[in-house]
């Protein structure tokens, strides 16, 4: 290392960045799952998940929950980027010479995180602008875009999943079979309660 | 499976020949009973093309100096057999190390820069005393440093490295591993700090994106998962603590 690199730099910076990212990383996730629980309310009825919304609202849970996230959402974006390669012809390079699966899913992170920032600030800017979130509107969304919706879900939950299997195969708090197993049995989970609340949504659509 | 018609498409490249470029040569040979990478390479080098470069020592999966990427993956000729491959098989150089030639890299002065950056040697300020009886440890470490000792510096996980290709100064798991080694050794008196400040960086353990292309490539099947994972924990714990 050179030396103005040696004396411009915290010792423990590479250490507090990897940190701010698996942190960030896991709230994510964490948000993630509830968010798709929360929405999965909708299968109790419109009357329950405009009440449950309102709950949200009235107890400010909403105001504090979304910059929060965003918040989070941003550190996780700054602290993910050094660990993009500015010679990425290099990593293309790599993965088609040298076969590995773990790899190859790690390189279509890359490009789910991608798709995942553009889609969900398109999703966040439609619901903050259709405030307060009510079923009907809800539904109206889902049925015109869901294919946007499908496409997010899958993006999200591919980048989550993998990620946290990540995290937990780096610091080896439990064998690499195991988390691998769990990760994709709650992203399978997920992914099925997100479809199912679709569907609500789209049969709902059909009544009202 | 055997008397199939094997095809080898294999690198060929002398970097101390200005007039070379880097091409793909093809060589047809037989299969024969119980054939490794390392038996066909010879008798290509025998009988069709004496000019061809490749590294081998010993041919039992000890020294480590024949590592190459076999349809894609690291592996060691002496130890892959043709019988698990289909009978079209591409020799590629591991990347990362620097090329002496065809299928021959130089490991070696990788490997050295990595001990002495790691100080890959027992840190302490006893005197050695010869006649004194060796000093006792218990089993689980003992066993802990065989493990990491089984390393055979033969590249494979760092030619497989993600990190390593782009980063020509991480350590990667071999180098890591070492540390490990070290770490578990009570002999060696070096302090949590003392590691940190040579692998606590993207250089050492937290450049590693996690990818385990080391572990799935290692063919002494080292523990290199748990062993990154202990020093990154270590590291980890170093750095806060202070
Ligand atoms: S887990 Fe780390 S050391 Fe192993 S191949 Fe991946 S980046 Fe390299
Ligand atoms: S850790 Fe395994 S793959 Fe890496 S150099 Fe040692 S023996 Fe080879
Ligand atoms: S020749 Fe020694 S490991 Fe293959």
């Amino acid at each position: 290392m050179s030396l103005v690199r040696t004396l411009g730099k915290n010792p423990r910076c590479d250490l507090y960045l990897d940190l701010a990212q698996m942190i960030s990383g896991i709230l994510l996730v964490g948000f993630l799952w509830t968010h798709m629980l929360f929405v999965a309310v909708i299968l109790l009825g419109p009357a329950t998940y405009d009440s449950f919304a309102r709950f949200l609202d009235d107890y400010y849970l909403s105001y504090i929950g979304i910059p929060f996230i965003g918040l989070v959402a941003l550190v996780h974006v700054i602290t993910v980027c050094r660990r993009i390669p500015s010679r990425y012809q290099e990593l293309w390079e790599h993965a088609k010479l040298v076969r590995h699966t773990d790899t190859w899913t790690w390189l279509f992170q890359l490009v789910t995180a991608l798709g995942i920032v553009i889609l969900v600030m398109i999703h966040v800017w439609s619901v903050l602008t259709g405030w307060p979130i009510e079923a009907v509107k809800s539904t109206e969304r889902m049925t015109s875009f869901w294919w946007f919706y499908i496409a997010l879900l899958l993006l999200g939950e591919y980048h989550a999943g993998f990620g946290l299997y990540r995290i937990f195969v780096k610091w080896g708090w439990i064998k690499r079979k195991t988390i691998g197993w769990v990760t994709k049995t709650i992203t399978i989970i997920i992914v099925g309660l997100g479809l199912a609340a679709l569907w609500a949504f789209l049969q709902l659509g059909g009544a009202v | 499976m055997a008397n199939r018609q094997l095809t080898f498409n294999i690198f060929r490249y002398n970097p101390t020949n200005p007039k070379d470029k880097p091409h793909m040569q093809t060589y047809q040979l037989q299969e024969t009973e119980g054939m490794t990478i390392f038996v066909a390479l010879n008798m290509i080098r025998e009988e069709q093309d004496p000019s061809l470069m490749f590294d081998f020592v010993c041919r039992a999966a000890i020294c480590g100096s024949c590592g190459m990427l076999i349809n894609g993956k690291p592996r060691l000729a002496c130890r892959t057999l043709t019988k698990d491959l289909p009978p079209e098989i591409t020799l590629l150089p591991l990347p990362v190390f620097k090329l002496i030639g065809d299928l021959s890299v130089d490991t070696g002065t990788w490997f050295r820069h990595i001990s002495l950056k790691t100080e890959a040697w027992i840190h302490t300020d006893k005197e050695f005393d010869p006649r004194a009886q060796e000093e006792r440890m218990d089993n689980k470490t003992a066993y802990d440093i065989y493990e990491a000792e089984r390393c055979i510096e033969c590249g494979c996980c760092i030619a497989g490295c993600l990190t390593a290709n782009l980063r020509p100064e991480f350590l990667g798991a071999a180098g890591l591993n070492r540390v490990a080694r070290f770490m578990v050794d009570p002999r060696d008196k070096r302090s949590a700090k003392d590691y940190f400040e040579v692998i606590g960086s993207d250089e050492g353990t937290f450049g590693c994106y996690g990818l385990m292309a080391c572990e799935d490539n290692c063919p002494m099947e080292l523990p290199l998962q748990q062993q990154l994972a202990f020093v990154r924990r270590k590291m980890a714990w170093a750095g806060l603590k202070r």
